[in-house]
């Protein structure tokens, strides 16, 4: 009996073969994902747990301004928190430098630099790729970097590496690559080891808003509480630190490193959901198909004395073979291609992951989902008890119609062949239902797909759009003896600039009831904002009104109306919030406010900073080269000696102004005026030819920090559309084979009749579309909530949606969908009238 | 003189099972005239139904030609063969084969629909013939599977009518059906040709074969006889009954 149960599989096995190899791709598709996502969700937790062990780091470390740290500090943790082996080092925080990549280009990054003994206070510092000892010997300026440098930008050992400060290059030559444990990300920092001679130049060089000399303390500790800390310091030093200090810790970059990989998994599992419901309605449809193809079979076993579990168990065992097969088959790759997956996470975070073949997770896997197909075909074939012999033999009641006749011919005026297709769509509703859930979902996916390609199809730039800042810019800070006013004036008059405005910069306010402090950004007047673009509510225009980032509305429950209070050197200020706004500034955290806004709360603040729009056409750094060239460079650039002048006078003047120069940058004097005296001759100038102390933009860190990850991305979401696309394909192809099969007769009398091959095909496609219209539509909107919760999600930002996209997204779908069913039903060619009328 | 309205010469079909060819038809050529109630003959398996669909365009021949007309469609590939039924030939099955999933008028529609515009003038077309086959109103918007085997096949002729098809093909159309049923649509049958439609019929039954105006036996593949007969009604019953039987008993039938 089993024997006759077996082949009747074997025989719908072979009968059908394009269903079952549909069946068998969906489910292997669907075991691979999943594979994919169980071997390797842990396989991130464990790969950055593993390198931080390995690298031999600290979990902690607290920067303080060299000039605002006190050893106090360092007793506080020792005494006060009972931290033991704490150890001090020196190293030169930067934020934003500009760096020449391995390929040429300019790029920013967030580093510290520090020498061997300090790296050897935080670390094991464990060299990996290196040049040869005695060719580093020779090298005159040595730097070793994070291995995420090798790994995800490019470099090699023996390279240049070319820092950038005021356009003056210093270079260096990679010796060497290490593991470390902290400090190895675009989006928190990196941290460079140079020879002391290097550190001791770069600490003398350098003192500005983005570059200082820091003290840090480097410990572990299973739960230090920064902000507490950071309180207790501030009540040491009888001042708000917390703009000037910086808190590094495992868990939190582990976050940064780890995060979008894990949104990727979420992506994927997205896709294996979409597939594991394609799979499994296709069985439904199939089965149903053949129980009723098979019906007079069925009656027959019947009649024989075949239990109708017994015939069950045919289908069944069709699908434990499909099924089995396919969850083998994707098992199978998924451990092939774990490798390659293994290198993807080492690229996307930068470090060292030890490959590992994820049989378990594959296996797992396998299992549940062969154990889904299994029981779900296993319900669906228990509908074979539904027909007794009787019925059975009589093809079941099913092919009997006694309903009302939707959409009668008399009355329709339309094309005859899509009369019949709607008359055909509304006649069997049931069965589309399963059609629209699968295109809702893969639809959505493929929304989303769509969207998000599109939003990284220009790069970076699409990321830098969200940044809720205006950061195609170059902030120009004047030296505080200019006035401002008539600088931003002359600015204008100079064809590279397209808009200049005054506004503060890089200022850091507390708010009150807050962890996170605030970066604040201003604008006399917000129409000037050009890509700040308020969620909810409006900018701030009175000076007691401020607009908040996303997520600080979020995490901290404050909406429109609410206030918020400032604090800035013990003065406090309240302002009532009147809008809020998607920003990846400082992590969403940063707050808007109008210049008078700020001045209300620092009284003291001087407006110093120009922000300057470069003209259509013309780029930052060519901006900066104008501005140089109109007014004479930096005080910056002059003090750290960059002036190559060629006479004895002009040598002497160089001299001199890289001279004021320090004095102005550095020591806050305003006014300088000298005289050298050269036997008779004298040689005067003064100070008032210096009018910019530095420049700064976001372009370098915008590229550097979104460039891989607009990239990544982009790649990803390109294949992920195609793969649902061949999802989507198989589903229609399939559907429709078998409508075919289940229709063969009418379609036979449709040809006697006259239907040509293509009418009946265009009839055939056609009795989808309006499920797949309407499950379009419902995608549509799917997709723009998912898209939308995605990115408040992950980013707490919201992207503009392109409607252009979405309509043409929407239509590819259909007319694709249309296509496939069109093609897919060619197998009515294959039709032949005089066989089925000779039957 | 009546012209003809199809034509073939040396036509052959063959099939191949396993390997082995079956020439079913063998260089036949055979003539149908216009107005003829053409009925074809011939002892199982001789071929009947399979000249039937060559020469209705259901199918392709092996070899040879076949002339609707003016229009030779030996070559057409199926979707132009399908496209030249639609105007020129009406079929009746002896499954009668109507759509399971529509109604009495809808199964009719179906076949008009596909040739013409829909339009009041169609529809009351239909309804006028069903009417004249003897479906009543209340069964129009019933379902095949609530009908009698007479009432389908009756409703499978005003389908195959429908569009005033040049031939009338119909194959066994009293096969399924009682002597009763069989009856009422043989006298549709006389009654459509007397209106001056042409059929080809394919039967082994004598009651159906006397009501043609010429019979074609065929054996072998080939014609081996022609019979020819006054229209029905117009002779004696007895009289007719008698030729067409000494025709048959002489091709041994």
């Amino acid at each position: 009996m089993e024997h006759k149960i077996l082949r009747l599989s074997l025989f719908n096995l072979k009968k059908n073969k394009r269903e079952v190899l549909g069946i068998v791709f969906m489910t292997m598709i669907t075991v691979m994902m999943l594979s994919i996502v169980l071997i390797n969700s842990r396989k991130i937790d464990t790969a950055y747990d593993e390198s931080f062990a390995r690298s031999g780091s600290v979990t902690r470390a607290v920067q303080f301004k060299m000039d605002k740290y006190r050893n106090a500090f360092r007793t506080i943790l020792e005494e006060q928190y009972g931290i033991e082996n704490v150890s001090e080092g020196r190293w030169i925080y930067t934020n934003m430098v500009d760096v020449r990549s391995s390929d040429g280009d300019i790029v920013a990054y967030n580093m510290v630099f520090l020498t061997e003994k300090t790296e050897r206070k935080i670390e094991a510092f464990r060299k990996l790729d290196q040049l040869p000892a005695e060719e580093i010997d020779r090298l005159s300026h040595p730097i070793w970097l994070p291995v995420a440098f090798q790994i995800v930008k490019g470099y090699d050992v023996g390279d240049d590496f070319v820092v950038l400060k005021n356009g003056k290059e210093y270079p260096f030559t990679i010796a060497g690559f290490y593991e470390t444990g902290l400090m190895n990300n675009d989006g928190w920092q990196y941290k460079l080891v140079l020879s002391e001679e290097d550190y001791t130049l770069f600490a003398m060089l350098f003192d500005s808003s983005s570059m200082w000399e820091c003290i840090a303390l480097f410990f572990d500790s299973p739960d230090f509480a920064y902000d507490r800390y950071l309180e207790d310091c501030n009540a040491v030093a009888s001042e708000n630190l917390s703009y000037t200090s910086s808190y590094y810790y495992k868990e939190g970059e582990k976050i940064n490193e780890t995060s979008f990989l894990k949104i990727f998994m979420m992506m994927i599992t997205g896709i294996s959901v979409v597939t594991l419901i394609a799979s499994l309605f296709m069985i439904r449809h199939k089965i149903t198909g053949d129980i009723e193809d098979q019906m007079q079979q069925i009656g027959v076993l019947e009649a024989l004395g075949y239990r109708s579990a017994e015939i069950s168990l045919a289908y069944l065992f069709e699908y434990v073979i499909a099924g089995g097969s396919g969850a083998i088959l994707g098992a199978g790759l998924a451990i092939l291609i774990t490798p390659a997956v293994n290198s993807a996470i080492g690229i996307m975070m930068g470090r060292i992951v030890s490959e590992s073949t994820g049989m378990g997770g594959a296996l797992i896997a396998a299992v549940a989902i062969l154990f889904l197909v299994v029981v779900f075909a296993l319900l669906k074939a228990g509908q074979v008890k539904n027909y007794p012999p009787v019925v059975a033999l009589r093809k079941g009641i099913k092919t009997h119609h006694f309903g009302k006749n939707i959409l009668p011919l008399e009355k329709m005026r339309m094309n005859i062949n899509a009369g019949l297709a709607l008359k055909a769509f509304f006649g069997n509703l049931r069965s589309s239902a399963g059609i629209f859930f699968c295109i809702v979902t893969a639809g959505t996916a493929i929304l989303f797909g769509a969207m998000t390609y599109d939003f990284f199809k220009a790069g970076w730039t699409g990321f830098a759009s969200i940044m809720g800042t205006d950061w195609d810019v170059l902030k120009v800070y004047t030296l505080g003896n200019v006035d401002v006013d008539a600088f931003r004036e002359e600015l204008l008059s100079m064809p590279e600039v397209r808009k200049a405005i005054k506004v503060y910069s890089g200022e850091h306010v507390s708010v009150k009831g807050s962890s996170k402090n605030a970066e604040v950004i201003t604008f006399g007047d917000y129409a000037d904002a050009e890509n700040i673009h308020p969620y909810q509510g409006r900018f701030p225009k009175y000076d007691n009104e401020i607009m908040i980032g996303m997520s600080r509305s979020r995490d901290e429950h404050v909406g429109i109306g609410d206030s918020i209070v400032l604090e800035y050197n013990g003065l406090e200020k309240n302002y009532i919030v009147t809008g809020i706004v998607g920003t990846l500034q400082n992590g969403g955290t940063v707050v808007f406010l109008t210049n008078e806004g700020y001045e209300r709360l620092n009284i003291f603040a001087e407006q110093t900073v120009v922000q300057t729009y470069p003209a259509e056409g013309v780029k930052i750094r060519e901006l900066e080269d104008a501005i140089n060239a109109h007014f004479g460079g930096t005080t910056k650039a002059a003090a750290e000696g960059e002036t190559q002048a060629a006479g004895r006078d002009e040598r002497i003047r160089a001299a001199a102004e890289e001279k004021i120069a320090v004095l102005l940058n550095q020591y806050g004097v305003t006014d300088v005026d000298y005289a050298v005296q050269i036997g008779d001759e004298m040689i005067t100038g003064n100070s008032r030819g210096f009018v910019i102390r530095e420049y700064f933009s976001y372009e370098g860190i915008v590229k550097t920090q979104m460039l891989p990850i607009a990239e990544t991305t982009k790649s990803f979401c390109l294949y992920a559309l195609i793969l649902v696309a061949a999802i989507v394909a198989v589903l229609i192809t399939i559907i429709t084979s078998n409508d075919v099969r289940r229709q063969r007769h009418t379609l036979g009398i449709m040809k006697g009749l006259g239907y040509s091959s293509k009418d009946l095909m265009l009839q055939l496609a056609l009795k989808y579309m309006p499920v797949i219209i309407c499950g379009t539509m419902i995608a549509t909107m799917c997709g723009i909530w998912v898209n939308k919760l995605f990115w408040g999600f992950s980013f707490a930002v919201v992207t503009k949606i392109n409607v252009a996209v979405i309509v043409i997204t929407d239509l590819l779908l259909i007319v694709f969908c249309f296509a496939v069913a069109y093609l897919s039903a060619g197998r009515i060619r294959k039709i032949s009238v005089t066989e089925l009328m000779t039957e | 003189m009546a012209s003809s309205v199809l034509r073939t010469e040396k036509l052959c079909k063959s099939f191949s099972n396993g390997g082995v060819q079956q020439h079913v038809i063998k260089n036949l050529d055979v003539e149908i005239i216009e107005g003829d109630f053409t009925v074809i003959m011939g002892a199982s398996g001789s071929g009947k139904s399979t000249l039937l669909y060559a020469l209705s365009g259901m199918d392709k021949p092996s070899m040879g030609k076949i002339w609707f007309g003016d229009t030779q469609i030996q070559d057409f590939s199926n979707d132009e063969l399908a496209v030249f039924r639609r105007g020129n030939c009406g079929f009746v099955f002896q499954s009668v084969y109507l759509l399971e999933n529509q109604t009495v008028l809808d199964n009719v529609l179906t076949g008009a629909l596909i040739v013409q515009k829909n339009s009041p003038e169609l529809v009351k077309k239909a309804k006028d013939l069903l009417k004249k086959v003897g479906i009543a109103e209340e069964m129009w918007k019933k379902y095949p599977n609530q009908l009698s085997g007479g009432e389908a096949q009756r409703v499978g002729i005003v389908r195959a009518i429908i569009n005033d098809p040049k031939i009338l093909f119909a194959d066994e159309p009293t096969g399924q059906l009682n002597s009763a049923s069989g009856k009422d649509v043989l006298d549709i049958f006389t009654e459509v040709h007397k209106n001056g439609q042409s059929i080809v019929l394919v039967t082994h039954d004598l009651k159906t074969a006397l009501r043609a105006t010429r019979v074609l036996y065929l054996r072998d593949g080939g014609i081996v006889g022609d019979h020819r007969m006054a229209v029905y009604g117009e002779e004696e019953e007895k009289t007719r009954r008698a030729s067409l039987t000494a025709f048959l008993e002489e091709m041994g039938w």
